[in-house]
Protein backbone atom coordinates (compact mmCIF):
# COMPACT_ATOMS: atom_id res chain seq x y z
CA UNK A 1 0.00 0.00 0.00
CA UNK A 2 1.14 3.20 -0.98
CA UNK A 3 1.78 6.30 1.61
CA UNK A 4 -0.98 7.64 0.12
CA UNK A 5 -3.62 5.37 0.47
CA UNK A 6 -2.36 4.62 3.72
CA UNK A 7 -3.12 7.98 5.03
CA UNK A 8 -6.09 8.27 2.94
CA UNK A 9 -7.20 4.88 4.39
CA UNK A 10 -6.87 5.81 7.76
CA UNK A 11 -7.01 9.34 8.06
CA UNK A 12 -8.28 11.71 5.31
CA UNK A 13 -9.85 12.24 2.07
CA UNK A 14 -8.32 14.55 -0.24
CA UNK A 15 -10.88 17.38 0.45
CA UNK A 16 -10.16 17.32 4.04
CA UNK A 17 -7.09 17.40 3.62
CA UNK A 18 -7.47 20.34 1.81
CA UNK A 19 -9.72 22.06 3.90
CA UNK A 20 -6.48 21.32 7.04
CA UNK A 21 -3.95 22.08 4.64
CA UNK A 22 -5.55 26.02 4.36
CA UNK A 23 -5.35 25.83 8.68
CA UNK A 24 -1.50 25.18 8.27
CA UNK A 25 -1.87 21.22 9.61
CA UNK A 26 1.22 19.60 8.56
CA UNK A 27 -0.39 16.24 8.05
CA UNK A 28 -2.82 17.96 5.04
CA UNK A 29 0.02 19.03 3.73
CA UNK A 30 1.96 15.67 3.04
CA UNK A 31 -1.11 13.64 2.03
CA UNK A 32 -1.61 15.87 -0.53
CA UNK A 33 1.93 15.62 -1.66
CA UNK A 34 1.93 11.91 -1.31
CA UNK A 35 -1.17 11.86 -3.47
CA UNK A 36 0.39 13.55 -6.55
CA UNK A 37 3.95 13.68 -6.28
CA UNK A 38 4.59 10.99 -8.62
CA UNK A 39 2.45 12.67 -11.05
CA UNK A 40 3.90 16.36 -10.88
CA UNK A 41 7.99 14.80 -10.60
CA UNK A 42 7.16 12.54 -13.30
CA UNK A 43 5.90 15.69 -15.72
CA UNK A 44 8.92 17.59 -14.21
CA UNK A 45 10.94 14.50 -15.08
CA UNK A 46 9.95 14.55 -18.38
CA UNK A 47 10.44 17.65 -19.29
CA UNK A 48 13.79 18.37 -18.20
CA UNK A 49 15.17 14.69 -18.62
CA UNK A 50 16.95 15.30 -15.68
CA UNK A 51 16.71 14.03 -12.07
CA UNK A 52 18.04 16.92 -9.69
CA UNK A 53 16.41 19.93 -12.04
CA UNK A 54 13.03 17.82 -11.93
CA UNK A 55 13.67 17.22 -8.40
CA UNK A 56 14.38 21.15 -7.27
CA UNK A 57 11.13 21.70 -9.77
CA UNK A 58 8.79 19.46 -7.80
CA UNK A 59 9.36 21.12 -4.76
CA UNK A 60 9.28 24.43 -6.03
CA UNK A 61 5.81 23.76 -7.64
CA UNK A 62 4.66 22.14 -4.24
CA UNK A 63 5.78 25.12 -2.50
CA UNK A 64 4.02 27.74 -4.83
CA UNK A 65 0.99 25.34 -4.85
CA UNK A 66 0.75 25.19 -0.97
CA UNK A 67 1.37 28.80 -0.65
CA UNK A 68 -1.41 29.69 -2.65
CA UNK A 69 -3.21 26.55 -1.00
CA UNK A 70 -5.84 29.51 0.91
CA UNK A 71 -7.11 30.64 -2.32
CA UNK A 72 -8.02 27.28 -3.65
CA UNK A 73 -11.84 27.48 -3.59
CA UNK A 74 -12.99 24.15 -5.71
CA UNK A 75 -13.96 25.39 -9.21
CA UNK A 76 -11.50 23.00 -10.81
CA UNK A 77 -10.04 19.51 -9.35
CA UNK A 78 -7.10 20.37 -7.24
CA UNK A 79 -4.95 17.81 -9.28
CA UNK A 80 -5.87 20.39 -12.53
CA UNK A 81 -5.23 23.62 -10.37
CA UNK A 82 -1.57 21.17 -9.37
CA UNK A 83 -0.48 20.45 -12.50
CA UNK A 84 -1.24 23.40 -14.53
CA UNK A 85 0.79 25.13 -11.73
CA UNK A 86 3.38 22.57 -12.34
CA UNK A 87 3.67 22.99 -16.16
CA UNK A 88 3.75 26.52 -15.50
CA UNK A 89 6.80 26.45 -13.15
CA UNK A 90 8.47 23.76 -15.66
CA UNK A 91 8.21 25.91 -18.18
CA UNK A 92 9.35 29.13 -16.44
CA UNK A 93 12.12 27.17 -15.82
CA UNK A 94 12.75 26.34 -19.07
CA UNK A 95 12.56 30.16 -20.18
CA UNK A 96 15.19 31.44 -17.69
CA UNK A 97 17.53 28.20 -19.18
CA UNK A 98 16.90 30.65 -22.69
CA UNK A 99 15.85 27.05 -24.33
CA UNK A 100 13.95 27.75 -27.57
CA UNK A 101 10.67 27.36 -26.13
CA UNK A 102 9.29 29.75 -28.86
CA UNK A 103 8.97 30.55 -31.99
CA UNK A 104 8.71 26.98 -33.26
CA UNK A 105 8.59 27.33 -36.60
CA UNK A 106 11.90 28.52 -36.51
CA UNK A 107 12.81 25.47 -34.54
CA UNK A 108 16.12 24.57 -36.97
CA UNK A 109 16.71 21.24 -37.32
CA UNK A 110 19.47 19.64 -38.55
CA UNK A 111 19.43 16.74 -41.73
CA UNK A 112 20.34 14.59 -38.36
CA UNK A 113 17.55 15.96 -35.98
CA UNK A 114 14.87 15.64 -38.59
CA UNK A 115 12.75 13.05 -38.74
CA UNK A 116 13.64 10.86 -42.02
CA UNK A 117 11.44 10.95 -45.04
CA UNK A 118 12.20 8.11 -47.51
CA UNK A 119 8.98 7.57 -48.96
CA UNK A 120 9.67 5.17 -51.51
CA UNK A 121 11.93 3.23 -48.86
CA UNK A 122 10.50 0.21 -46.80
CA UNK A 123 9.16 0.98 -43.54
CA UNK A 124 9.09 -1.71 -41.15
CA UNK A 125 6.93 -0.54 -38.63
CA UNK A 126 6.43 -1.53 -34.63
CA UNK A 127 4.92 -4.24 -34.61
CA UNK A 128 1.94 -2.98 -32.40
CA UNK A 129 4.29 -3.04 -29.31
CA UNK A 130 6.51 -0.65 -27.33
CA UNK A 131 8.48 -1.12 -24.44
CA UNK A 132 8.05 1.80 -21.93
CA UNK A 133 11.40 1.92 -21.11
CA UNK A 134 12.62 2.22 -24.33
CA UNK A 135 9.69 4.67 -25.32
CA UNK A 136 10.49 7.18 -21.86
CA UNK A 137 14.75 6.65 -23.28
CA UNK A 138 13.48 7.96 -26.53
CA UNK A 139 11.36 10.96 -25.12
CA UNK A 140 14.04 11.88 -22.96
CA UNK A 141 16.40 12.04 -26.21
CA UNK A 142 14.11 14.42 -27.51
CA UNK A 143 15.06 17.67 -28.80
CA UNK A 144 13.69 20.04 -25.44
CA UNK A 145 11.36 21.40 -28.29
CA UNK A 146 9.87 19.06 -29.12
CA UNK A 147 9.99 16.73 -25.70
CA UNK A 148 8.04 19.94 -24.44
CA UNK A 149 5.44 19.58 -27.00
CA UNK A 150 5.19 15.84 -26.78
CA UNK A 151 5.39 15.69 -22.72
CA UNK A 152 2.26 18.31 -23.04
CA UNK A 153 0.07 16.69 -25.27
CA UNK A 154 0.73 13.17 -25.62
CA UNK A 155 1.40 12.32 -21.81
CA UNK A 156 -0.20 15.18 -19.74
CA UNK A 157 -3.28 14.95 -21.73
CA UNK A 158 -3.13 18.43 -22.87
CA UNK A 159 -5.04 20.24 -26.42
CA UNK A 160 -3.31 21.96 -28.56
CA UNK A 161 -5.18 25.50 -28.24
CA UNK A 162 -3.82 24.82 -24.19
CA UNK A 163 -0.32 24.14 -24.88
CA UNK A 164 -0.27 26.66 -27.25
CA UNK A 165 -1.54 29.55 -24.29
CA UNK A 166 0.89 28.09 -21.91
CA UNK A 167 3.55 28.06 -24.19
CA UNK A 168 3.33 30.49 -25.99
CA UNK A 169 2.90 29.41 -29.70
CA UNK A 170 0.28 29.10 -32.69
CA UNK A 171 -1.98 25.86 -32.57
CA UNK A 172 -0.34 25.42 -35.63
CA UNK A 173 2.91 25.19 -34.41
CA UNK A 174 1.67 23.05 -31.52
CA UNK A 175 0.13 21.07 -33.85
CA UNK A 176 3.97 20.80 -35.79
CA UNK A 177 6.13 20.31 -33.43
CA UNK A 178 3.89 17.16 -32.11
CA UNK A 179 4.04 15.53 -35.44
CA UNK A 180 7.68 15.91 -35.90
CA UNK A 181 8.04 14.67 -31.84
CA UNK A 182 6.26 11.34 -33.01
CA UNK A 183 8.01 11.14 -36.16
CA UNK A 184 11.28 11.01 -34.58
CA UNK A 185 10.34 8.95 -31.21
CA UNK A 186 9.35 6.16 -33.77
CA UNK A 187 12.59 6.55 -35.98
CA UNK A 188 14.50 6.17 -32.73
CA UNK A 189 12.40 3.00 -31.63
CA UNK A 190 12.90 1.31 -34.55
CA UNK A 191 16.58 1.67 -34.37
CA UNK A 192 16.72 0.26 -30.77
CA UNK A 193 14.63 -2.25 -31.48
CA UNK A 194 16.98 -3.35 -34.29
CA UNK A 195 19.64 -2.72 -32.55
CA UNK A 196 18.80 -5.15 -30.31
CA UNK A 197 17.64 -7.73 -33.11
CA UNK A 198 21.43 -7.68 -33.87
CA UNK A 199 22.50 -8.40 -30.19
CA UNK A 200 23.68 -12.51 -29.73
CA UNK A 201 22.25 -12.55 -26.70
CA UNK B 1 -4.13 10.64 -53.56
CA UNK B 2 -0.47 9.74 -53.11
CA UNK B 3 2.17 9.36 -50.03
CA UNK B 4 3.83 12.56 -50.08
CA UNK B 5 0.55 14.02 -50.29
CA UNK B 6 -0.96 12.23 -47.22
CA UNK B 7 1.90 12.56 -45.02
CA UNK B 8 2.10 16.05 -45.89
CA UNK B 9 -1.38 16.38 -43.61
CA UNK B 10 -0.80 13.36 -41.28
CA UNK B 11 -1.15 15.73 -38.45
CA UNK B 12 -4.50 17.11 -39.64
CA UNK B 13 -5.37 13.48 -40.48
CA UNK B 14 -4.75 12.71 -36.36
CA UNK B 15 -6.66 15.69 -34.93
CA UNK B 16 -9.47 16.20 -37.46
CA UNK B 17 -10.13 12.44 -38.59
CA UNK B 18 -9.56 11.37 -41.93
CA UNK B 19 -11.94 12.25 -45.11
CA UNK B 20 -12.81 9.36 -48.00
CA UNK B 21 -10.04 10.26 -50.23
CA UNK B 22 -7.37 9.36 -46.70
CA UNK B 23 -9.60 6.50 -45.86
CA UNK B 24 -8.88 5.04 -49.59
CA UNK B 25 -5.35 5.83 -49.52
CA UNK B 26 -4.68 3.91 -46.28
CA UNK B 27 -7.03 1.21 -47.37
CA UNK B 28 -4.42 1.16 -50.62
CA UNK B 29 -0.84 1.68 -48.94
CA UNK B 30 0.69 -0.90 -46.32
CA UNK B 31 3.28 1.88 -45.54
CA UNK B 32 1.12 5.02 -44.65
CA UNK B 33 -1.20 2.66 -42.35
CA UNK B 34 1.47 1.38 -40.87
CA UNK B 35 2.88 4.71 -40.08
CA UNK B 36 -0.38 5.77 -39.20
CA UNK B 37 -0.39 2.75 -36.66
CA UNK B 38 2.69 3.66 -35.19
CA UNK B 39 2.21 7.26 -34.57
CA UNK B 40 -1.13 6.34 -33.00
CA UNK B 41 0.58 3.93 -30.52
CA UNK B 42 3.20 6.12 -29.44
CA UNK B 43 0.81 8.38 -28.52
CA UNK B 44 -1.36 5.83 -26.74
CA UNK B 45 1.53 4.42 -24.56
CA UNK B 46 3.00 7.65 -23.99
CA UNK B 47 0.21 7.95 -21.43
CA UNK B 48 1.67 5.10 -19.37
CA UNK B 49 4.40 7.83 -19.01
CA UNK B 50 2.63 9.44 -17.11
CA UNK B 51 3.36 8.68 -13.27
CA UNK B 52 6.30 6.25 -13.48
CA UNK B 53 8.75 7.75 -11.17
CA UNK B 54 8.89 8.86 -7.79
CA UNK B 55 10.74 11.72 -6.36
CA UNK B 56 13.77 11.18 -3.22
CA UNK B 57 11.85 11.61 0.29
CA UNK B 58 13.92 14.54 0.47
CA UNK B 59 12.05 16.48 -1.80
CA UNK B 60 9.11 16.28 0.65
CA UNK B 61 12.09 17.17 3.79
CA UNK B 62 12.46 20.36 1.79
CA UNK B 63 9.02 21.62 1.20
CA UNK B 64 7.96 20.89 5.06
CA UNK B 65 11.82 22.67 6.31
CA UNK B 66 10.57 25.69 3.72
CA UNK B 67 6.63 25.94 5.03
CA UNK B 68 6.85 25.83 8.19
CA UNK B 69 10.30 28.16 8.09
CA UNK B 70 7.57 30.27 6.06
CA UNK B 71 4.98 29.78 8.33
CA UNK B 72 2.81 28.19 6.31
CA UNK B 73 2.71 24.69 8.66
CA UNK B 74 2.00 25.93 11.88
CA UNK B 75 3.27 24.08 14.68
CA UNK B 76 0.59 21.63 16.12
CA UNK B 77 0.94 19.46 19.65
CA UNK B 78 2.24 16.29 17.90
CA UNK B 79 2.74 17.11 15.07
CA UNK B 80 4.77 15.48 12.38
CA UNK B 81 8.60 15.85 12.79
CA UNK B 82 11.15 15.51 9.53
CA UNK B 83 14.88 15.59 9.53
CA UNK B 84 16.11 18.15 7.28
CA UNK B 85 16.98 17.57 4.02
CA UNK B 86 20.51 17.72 2.74
CA UNK B 87 20.94 18.75 -0.76
CA UNK B 88 23.99 17.56 -2.99
CA UNK B 89 27.04 17.28 -0.84
CA UNK B 90 30.18 19.68 -1.47
CA UNK B 91 32.90 20.53 0.21
CA UNK B 92 31.86 21.58 3.65
CA UNK B 93 28.79 19.28 3.58
CA UNK B 94 30.46 17.11 5.60
CA UNK B 95 30.43 19.24 8.59
CA UNK B 96 26.76 19.40 8.83
CA UNK B 97 26.76 15.91 10.12
CA UNK B 98 29.89 16.25 12.61
CA UNK B 99 27.73 19.47 14.18
CA UNK B 100 24.60 17.92 14.64
CA UNK B 101 26.43 15.13 16.55
CA UNK B 102 28.21 17.94 18.28
CA UNK B 103 24.78 19.33 19.06
CA UNK B 104 23.34 16.00 19.84
CA UNK B 105 26.51 15.39 22.41
CA UNK B 106 26.01 18.69 24.09
CA UNK B 107 22.43 17.89 24.76
CA UNK B 108 23.57 14.59 26.18
CA UNK B 109 25.59 16.83 28.66
CA UNK B 110 23.25 18.78 29.39
CA UNK B 111 20.78 15.63 29.64
CA UNK B 112 23.48 13.91 31.99
CA UNK B 113 23.87 17.09 34.38
CA UNK B 114 20.05 17.23 35.41
CA UNK B 115 18.61 19.47 33.73
CA UNK B 116 15.89 16.48 32.81
CA UNK B 117 14.36 14.03 34.64
CA UNK B 118 17.64 12.37 36.47
CA UNK B 119 16.10 8.78 36.47
CA UNK B 120 16.12 8.68 32.51
CA UNK B 121 19.33 10.15 31.40
CA UNK B 122 20.75 7.24 29.07
CA UNK B 123 23.62 8.00 26.95
CA UNK B 124 21.92 8.81 23.72
CA UNK B 125 23.76 9.30 20.46
CA UNK B 126 22.97 8.92 16.63
CA UNK B 127 25.43 6.34 15.50
CA UNK B 128 27.44 7.66 12.57
CA UNK B 129 28.97 5.40 10.10
CA UNK B 130 32.57 5.01 11.46
CA UNK B 131 33.88 5.07 7.75
CA UNK B 132 32.15 6.01 4.86
CA UNK B 133 33.90 4.08 2.77
CA UNK B 134 32.76 0.72 4.93
CA UNK B 135 29.22 1.28 5.88
CA UNK B 136 28.49 -2.33 7.28
CA UNK B 137 29.19 -1.91 10.87
CA UNK B 138 26.50 0.60 10.81
CA UNK B 139 24.16 -2.15 9.15
CA UNK B 140 24.92 -5.00 11.45
CA UNK B 141 24.54 -2.90 14.13
CA UNK B 142 20.52 -2.75 15.14
CA UNK B 143 19.68 0.71 16.40
CA UNK B 144 17.33 -0.24 18.05
CA UNK B 145 18.22 -0.14 21.87
CA UNK B 146 19.90 3.57 21.31
CA UNK B 147 16.34 4.84 19.14
CA UNK B 148 14.59 2.97 22.28
CA UNK B 149 16.35 5.16 24.77
CA UNK B 150 15.61 8.17 23.26
CA UNK B 151 12.18 7.33 22.49
CA UNK B 152 11.61 6.75 26.75
CA UNK B 153 13.60 10.23 26.84
CA UNK B 154 11.20 12.27 24.63
CA UNK B 155 8.17 10.28 25.96
CA UNK B 156 9.02 11.25 29.79
CA UNK B 157 8.89 15.11 28.81
CA UNK B 158 6.01 14.55 25.86
CA UNK B 159 4.15 11.44 25.41
CA UNK B 160 2.28 12.56 22.56
CA UNK B 161 5.25 13.30 20.80
CA UNK B 162 6.83 9.76 20.89
CA UNK B 163 5.02 8.25 18.35
CA UNK B 164 5.81 10.30 15.70
CA UNK B 165 9.76 10.12 16.28
CA UNK B 166 9.28 6.44 16.35
CA UNK B 167 7.45 6.93 12.82
CA UNK B 168 10.26 9.68 11.81
CA UNK B 169 13.41 6.83 13.34
CA UNK B 170 11.94 4.03 11.44
CA UNK B 171 11.94 5.79 8.07
CA UNK B 172 15.46 7.11 9.06
CA UNK B 173 16.77 3.65 9.74
CA UNK B 174 14.99 2.17 6.73
CA UNK B 175 17.04 5.23 4.53
CA UNK B 176 19.92 4.07 6.21
CA UNK B 177 20.01 0.49 5.19
CA UNK B 178 18.73 0.94 1.42
CA UNK B 179 21.59 3.57 1.47
CA UNK B 180 24.42 0.83 2.83
CA UNK B 181 23.26 -1.44 0.51
CA UNK B 182 23.23 0.65 -2.55
CA UNK B 183 26.83 2.06 -1.38
CA UNK B 184 28.03 -2.11 -0.59
CA UNK B 185 26.72 -2.97 -4.24
CA UNK B 186 28.96 -0.56 -5.81
CA UNK B 187 31.88 0.82 -3.53
CA UNK B 188 32.90 3.04 -6.04
CA UNK B 189 30.49 4.55 -6.16
CA UNK B 190 30.74 7.98 -4.99
CA UNK B 191 27.47 9.64 -5.14
CA UNK B 192 26.00 6.05 -2.99
CA UNK B 193 29.13 6.75 -0.52
CA UNK B 194 27.19 10.20 0.47
CA UNK B 195 23.97 9.26 0.22
CA UNK B 196 24.98 7.19 3.08
CA UNK B 197 26.26 10.24 5.10
CA UNK B 198 23.08 11.93 3.64
CA UNK B 199 21.02 9.36 5.73
CA UNK B 200 23.21 9.32 8.71
CA UNK B 201 23.09 13.35 8.60
CA UNK B 202 19.11 13.11 8.73
CA UNK B 203 19.15 10.37 11.80
CA UNK B 204 21.74 12.81 13.87
CA UNK B 205 19.07 15.58 12.41
CA UNK B 206 16.36 13.59 14.36
CA UNK B 207 18.64 12.79 17.57
CA UNK B 208 19.25 16.37 17.62
CA UNK B 209 15.58 17.53 17.22
CA UNK B 210 14.36 14.73 19.83
CA UNK B 211 16.41 16.09 22.60
CA UNK B 212 15.66 19.95 21.83
CA UNK B 213 12.38 19.42 22.32
CA UNK B 214 12.77 17.22 25.59
CA UNK B 215 15.15 20.17 27.27
CA UNK B 216 13.40 22.19 29.81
Amino acid sequence: MTDAKKLQGDKLSEADAIERAKQGDAEAFQLLYSLHKRRVYSLCLRMTANTAEAEDLTQEAFLQLFRKIATFRGESAFSTWLHRMAVNVVLMQLRKKSLPVVPLDETLESEEEAPKKELGAPDPVLAGSIDRLRLQRAVDALPPGYRRIFVLHDVEGYEHNEIAAMVGCSIGNSKSQLHKARMKLRESLKTSRAEKATKPW
Amino acid sequence: MNCTEFQEILPEVFEAGRTAEQAAHLKSCPRCSGLLADLDLIAREARQLQELAEPSPRVWNSIEIELRREGVIHELPGGPVMAPRARGWNLGAWLAPVAALALVAFAIGVYQRGWLSPQSAPQLTATAPAQISNPQPAKSQPANNEDQQLLAAVASRSPAMRAQYASNLQNVNAYIRDAEESAQADPNDEEAQQIVMDAYEQRAAVYEMALDRSLP
